[in-house]
């Protein structure tokens, strides 16, 4: 069976900007809603004299979840003739932020909506500050037409203008800026009528022109050893192939000594397999007698990883404890452990009213994001956390206890 | 102007449940209805207007001509306005037909033995409930345009449509959403606003029963617990 791609995406923008009827009609109009409850939604919005509104039909399946009488977990499914699409919802914006950074979920694409009518609201700047803090590129804005009449094509040029200029400001490149109506699903999956000014294509059709994430395996080697074992007069190095593919006979490099050697042998437990690809717990032998450490990263030369002390993140922190910037903390990253001092911290979040935080002190506290650069005491091997998840992501602990995730999203503005 | 939202059956559970903050306002809570021997519509909203338990008197009337019981201006606290209006309230300005038919329906509802019938009964009687529904919206929207220095609408649709629904948490959510968003035309057009229901609605299956407690908002005054009667004073003296 050939498994359909399916891509993640995040919907963001203005509570009052109309996401959810976006949803509603994305799910709608690819028919991916339950026919029987669109009906009774639409019956009913019918009888109370409304106009039919898809959120209920979105609180009913969301009920149903939770009720676990769906199997799905927090994720809404359309798809198109391309591929499945993956809306990843969240309660809250603490709890997307979270997910999104501790590597629960993690969206290829994002959709921004903004009400024609009311341009870009600080919501709307602070939801856009999220996309730019995860690094995503593959980026449509959506705006939401309320009001046909009073909407021109130099309006939305003008909007686009103010749209693009803010978008770049935070380092966000809009691929598609779309004048829709969510409600009537003008540019949703048709072609609008009343916008017959717009040439461009609807947000189905521009989803589908957004690339997937490579498979880990399509990806450069990422070989973070574990451990070392002697068995017999055998080196064995295991650890869990994080990207990319592993053969018998390969020529890597092994950082961060940047020690080139060739593999002499893959070792599985009770196979003897000649190679090994993400995902895969294995051991590997070196023609030559090295000295390689937990920590360590086997790669190969086209495609490698930085090795770098001074990384820049952003930060959750999601301990009780406040952190003081001050004080020197565990990082660790995939299996390397080091000891991090937070040069300075550039700005913070306050992840619930994504509001900036104007304290007067260097604190961190619960709930807290803060885009930081990080001093470690060895150099780490990382990659760009939209790359290689597993080498852009990393956990502060503090007395053993996990209280930070953090991502690096700008890799190249890392420096030894 | 005073505005006062009389919601039969708004349950103080669902409020806070579909987080309804235009009927929340600014203090809310529950009544207390503990006095009168069960939560009966006609005897709750009697008492309401008239600022005494009105209970015994009702019932007095006997079970079917209580609905045609009608309280006199100078007997309420409406007389404190000068240019009052009061829409479809029970025992003062009730729309009789349109709520005896709803309850012929109902028990038909539950007497017939036949599906089909009962599918059909039930349609008919939503349908009523929320055309009934919609009327009084429109006559409510048209008194807060007009001069009056008090008006009074009330809702029966949470309590018809619940008594067949309650268990069916998206119709009531809709429903809830709706009265939400009338309370919310309110805020712009009145001074002094109260939302009162008689009593709530607790499911049992998929219908619903009346509660032992009412639900109370108001934009200007936390009121504790009160009574159904406390009303009389609160009104009659603003």
């Amino acid at each position: 069976m050939v498994e359909k791609e399916h891509m993640k995406i995040v919907i963001v923008g203005h509570v009052d900007h109309g996401k959810s009827t976006l949803i509603g009609r994305l799910l709608y109009d690819t028919g991916s809603l339950p026919p029987d409850k669109v009906e009774e939604v639409k019956k009913t919005c019918e009888a109370l004299g409304r106009d039919m509104e898809f959120g209920f039909i979105l609180d009913h399946l969301q009920e149903e979840r939770e009720q676990g009488i769906t199997i799905d977990t927090a994720q809404i499914f359309f798809n198109t003739d391309k591929r499945d699409y993956v809306i990843i919802d969240a309660p809250g914006h603490v709890e997307f932020i979270k997910n999104m950074i501790t590597g629960a979920s993690q969206a290829e694409a994002a959709i921004l909506i903004i009400k024609a009518e009311e341009g870009l609201q600080e919501q709307t700047k602070r939801h856009a500050y999220i996309l730019s803090m995860l690094g995503l590129k593959q980026l449509i804005v959506a705006v939401n037409v309320f009001d046909f009449d009073n909407f021109t094509q130099e309006k939305f040029n003008q909007l686009n203008d103010e749209i693009v200029d803010f978008l770049g400001k935070i380092d966000l490149k809009p691929s598609y800026v779309i004048p829709i109506s969510a409600k009537l699903g003008d540019n949703i999956a048709n072609k609008s009528e009343k916008i017959d000014w717009y040439s461009g294509d609807t947000v189905l059709n521009s989803l589908d022109t957004f690339a997937l994430t490579k498979r880990n395996t399509d990806k450069g080697l990422r070989f973070p050893i574990q451990d070392a074992y002697k068995v017999e007069d055998k080196r064995i190095f295991a650890g869990r192939v994080e990207s990319g593919v592993i053969n018998k006979d390969d020529e890597v490099v092994v950082l961060p000594a940047n020690t080139k050697t060739t593999i002499a042998s893959v070792e599985k437990f009770l196979e003897e397999p000649v190679k090994a690809e993400a995902g895969e717990s294995i051991g590997i032998t070196t023609k030559d007698p090295l000295f390689i450490e937990r920590g360590n990263v086997v790669c190969k030369e086209d495609d490698m990883p930085k090795v770098t002390d001074t990384i820049k993140a952003n930060v959750f922190w999601m301990s009780k404890q406040d952190f003081d910037a001050d004080e020197s903390i565990t990082l660790k990253l995939a299996t390397q452990e080091v000891t991090a001092n937070i040069e300075k911290i550039e700005r913070r979040m306050n992840s619930s009213t994504l509001e900036e935080i104007q304290r007067d002190d260097n604190l961190l506290k619960n709930n807290e994001v803060g885009v930081m650069v990080i001093k470690t005491n060895e150099p780490v091997i990382v990659d760009n956390f939209n790359y290689v998840p597993e080498l852009g992501r990393f956990v502060f602990e503090r007395d053993n206890i996990t209280s930070a995730g953090g991502i690096i999203t700008n890799i190249e503005l890392e420096k030894i | 102007m005073i505005v006062v939202l009389a919601i039969d059956a708004l349950e103080y559970k669902k409020v806070l449940e579909y987080n309804c903050e235009n009927l929340k306002q600014h203090y809310f809570g529950k009544t207390d209805i503990s006095e009168f021997s069960q939560p009966r519509t006609m005897v709750l909203w009697s008492s309401f207007m008239t600022g005494e338990n009105k209970e015994k008197e009702v019932l007095g009337e006997g079970n079917k001509e209580m609905w045609s019981k009608k309280w006199n201006l100078d007997e309420t606290f409406f007389k404190n306005f000068k240019n009052p209006v009061v829409l479809d309230l029970p025992g003062y300005s009730y729309e009789l037909d349109v709520h005896e038919k709803s309850r012929k329906l109902l028990k038909e509802f539950f007497e017939t033995e036949d599906k089909d019938k009962k599918l059909q009964t039930k349609q008919e009687y939503n349908k009523d409930a929320f055309d009934h529904h919609k009327k009084i919206k429109e006559q409510f929207f048209k008194a807060l345009e007009e001069d009056h220095d008090f008006v009074l609408g009330y809702f029966s649709v949470a309590d018809v449509i619940g008594h067949l629904n309650f268990g069916d948490n998206l119709v009531m959510k809709m429903i809830y959403k709706d009265l939400d968003e009338i309370a919310g035309q309110v805020k712009e057009k009145a001074d002094k606003i109260i939302v009162l229901s008689d009593h709530g609605m607790e499911a049992v299956g998929v219908f619903g029963d009346h509660s032992t407690y009412g639900f109370w908002s108001t934009n200007f005054k936390d009121l504790g617990n009160p009574k159904i009667t406390d009303f009389f004073d609160v009104l009659g003296n603003l």
